[in-house]
């Protein structure tokens, strides 16, 4: 065997493996879609088919009901409204408060460095069960409404894994930048201020969408403190427990259109933005 | 000179200061929505607290931790003939017959059930714990977790030695690949769930049987053996794309001309890749492993979503003792041993990692 049709057969290898892989990645999401333009009789075909068609002729059809459906349905609106209002007020929190702790541990000086270091990187790891019970009761005796208690409560990810990430990023700017300022009369937080924290408005970007994506789909916080407040409940609460209005069987066309519109929002951002997510996604994980 | 000196170290004591007082908020709010709660989890778990009861607060002490794990391993004893007083056999199998596992429990002062029965050297022994729906919660958990990041580890090796590989359209592929993993737990776990429905309305029965597999009405998610089977399975696809991610960034950190060197020694890539590759990723696979265990068992919307009460992983029999039992106290101290096994791990993660402030 020559090179060439070596290199030939691997090139064939590689580009079954792609199509396999891509196939196994997509083909649930697939299902969805396919699921969501059908109707109840369409749904209820035994065999499953893998368009919509109608059950007689087996001619494809679509139909759009449950979208419509969705679209229609009060709780799963207001369910869009708590998710956007949630998640993007712990984003702008935790990029905030997260940006001041990693500009500190990045690039400051002072004593107890390391175990500030530890405890950050420890609470990035902190299990939300074992704080349930104690977080509820303080909900419950304080009497805080359900949405301002997520936004509280999911800082207890979002803000150590903001102030991690952004610590590796702030750590990866020159120190000359940081003293030359200096020397020039600047005090240490007109520095922070002026010059650090545009340089590193890429990596703001990219913890600001990964802690964006985290709050977004978080399900047993918002499960748990919405028990008593159903009209504070977000996306995942609401398509893992589907209010359906005949309660003969789970509405699974009206779920998948749901789950499809509350997915479409991380899609487009995981499109524009790959670059960014794989970049902070594996400084949080691997980068000490 | 002297004052130069003493200049320097007032920016010392100010850059001090002020990273002190940029701490603090980060500090104040873990310290407000982890730390104090956790410590009341804790004091919590020594009490009976019981949730929107008139019931009295009281200290148990231990005896939370000592129902949640109490267990005992007993024998079953078989069933004498009454008329030769020898062990009776199963006519039709040959096999000795045993009591019910139940009945060789202890019953006082508290109540044991069976979680498991095996035979060793032909006795049967029956496992009990007060608390069975716990035990098992831990066991499937772990096994749900070791499964899952093995698996994941080699299908995560595959992914990312594909999307490492030079072809047209990599980037699109990096992307595509994030979707399960940005995909909402809730939303995946309802898809699942669909397509592992127990008649052909369902994909795989669908697909099986076409396939000639199968009656068409495999019972994946309530038949017992198969529960945890297919919470394995989806729990791969969410999560294999992350571990991925995590392989491919230490593989970008693999200079390029040792791939050339072996090239020209005539390794083939198998061989370059479990010579080569494997020892110099090790470092990555295990900051990936542990990070990864640690999510696996505190696994709680995939197993809430799908297998709801049906059974439970650590986490989701927590959630029902407080949300369903109100059981503030007992499932505090579930929770407790929860922290107490991740923390196991944690510890493990940041030895391996290596917190460096650069600083000495």
């Amino acid at each position: 065997m020559t090179t060439r049709t070596k290199q030939r057969i691997s090139r064939i290898l590689l580009w079954v493996l792609i199509f396999v892989m891509a196939i196994w990645m997509l083909f649930p999401f697939y299902w969805a879609v396919n699921s969501s333009f059908k109707t109840e009789a369409q749904l209820a075909m035994m065999p499953a088919t893998f368009v919509p068609k109608t059950p007689v002729t087996g001619e494809v059809s679509f139909t759009l009901q449950n979208y419509e459906a969705v679209f229609n349905n009060p709780a799963f609106l207001r369910g869009i409204v708590n998710s956007a209002i949630v998640a993007i007020s712990v984003t702008v929190v935790a990029l905030a408060i997260g940006a001041f702790a990693g500009f500190a541990l990045g690039k400051l000086r002072y004593r107890g460095k390391d175990t500030t270091l530890y405890i950050i990187l420890a609470m990035t790891m902190f299990p939300q069960i074992a704080v349930l019970s104690g977080l509820y009761t303080v909900i419950n005796t304080l009497g805080i409404p359900a949405i301002p208690s997520l936004i509280l409560t999911y800082l207890l990810f979002s803000l150590p894994f903001t102030a991690w990430v952004l610590t590796a990023f702030f750590k990866e700017l020159p120190t000359e930048i940081f003293q030359s300022a200096q020397v020039d009369g600047a005090s240490p937080f007109q520095t922070f201020y002026m010059i650090m924290l545009p340089l590193t408005a890429p990596a703001l970007v990219t913890t600001g969408l990964l802690a964006f994506i985290g709050a977004w789909n978080e399900y047993l916080f918002a499960l748990t403190f919405t028990s008593i407040q159903p009209d504070a409940r977000t996306l995942p609460v609401i398509i893992a427990n589907f209010p359906s209005q005949f309660a003969m069987q789970t509405p699974f066309g009206e779920i998948m259109a749901a789950g499809i519109v509350s997915s479409i929002p991380l899609f487009l951002l995981v499109f524009i933005f790959q670059r960014r997510i794989v970049a902070g996604l594996t400084a949080g994980a691997v980068k000490g | 000179m002297a004052q130069a000196k003493e200049h320097s170290s007032d920016l010392a004591k100010q850059e001090q200061r002020l990273a002190y007082w940029l701490l603090a908020p980060t500090f104040i709010i873990l310290l407000a929505i982890g730390i104090y709660p956790l410590l009341s989890v804790f004091g919590y778990s020594f009490t009976n607290a019981t949730f929107a009861s008139a019931k009295p607060t009281e200290f148990i002490g231990l005896q939370n931790y000592q129902t949640l794990l109490s267990m005992t391993i007993v024998q079953v004893p078989p069933i004498l003939d009454e008329a030769t007083g020898q062990i009776k056999v199963d006519e039709n199998t040959g096999e000795p017959q045993f009591e019910s596992a139940v009945r060789a429990l202890p019953r006082e002062p508290i109540r044991y059930r069976p979680v498991t029965e095996f035979t060793l050297f032909g006795n049967k022994y029956v496992l009990g714990a007060t608390d069975a729906d716990f035990i098992h919660a831990v066991w499937d958990t772990v096994v749900f977790g070791v499964v899952t990041v093995f698996l994941e580890l080699v299908l995560g090796m595959v992914v990312a030695l594909i999307v490492n590989a030079n072809f047209k359209g990599r980037g699109f592929m990096r992307a595509l690949i994030l979707v399960p993993w940005v995909i909402p737990t809730a939303v995946s776990s309802q898809i699942w769930a669909y397509m592992l429905q127990p008649n052909r309305t369902g994909f795989f029965n669908t697909v099986l049987w076409y396939l000639g597999l199968g009656n068409g009405e495999i019972a994946f998610l309530s038949d017992p053996a198969l529960q945890l089977p297919s919470m394995i399975l989806i729990d791969v696809w969410k999560t294999t794309p992350f571990m991925a991610l995590l392989l491919l960034a230490g593989l970008q950190l693999i200079p390029a001309d040792i791939y050339e060197a072996a090239d020209v020694d005539g390794a083939g890539p198998v061989r370059s890749f479990f010579q080569l590759t494997l020892p110099l990723l090790k470092g990555t696979i295990a900051v990936a492993l542990v990070f990864r265990t640690l999510d696996a068992l505190r696994v709680f919307d995939l197993f809430q979503i799908v297998l709801g009460q049906a059974r439970y992983s650590m986490a989701s029999f927590t959630y029902y003792e407080l949300i369903q039992n109100r059981a503030m106290g007992y499932s505090s101290a579930s929770s407790m041993v929860i922290f107490f096994v991740l923390s196991i791990f944690a510890i493990g993660y940041m030895r391996s990692l290596g917190v460096k402030s650069d600083d000495h």
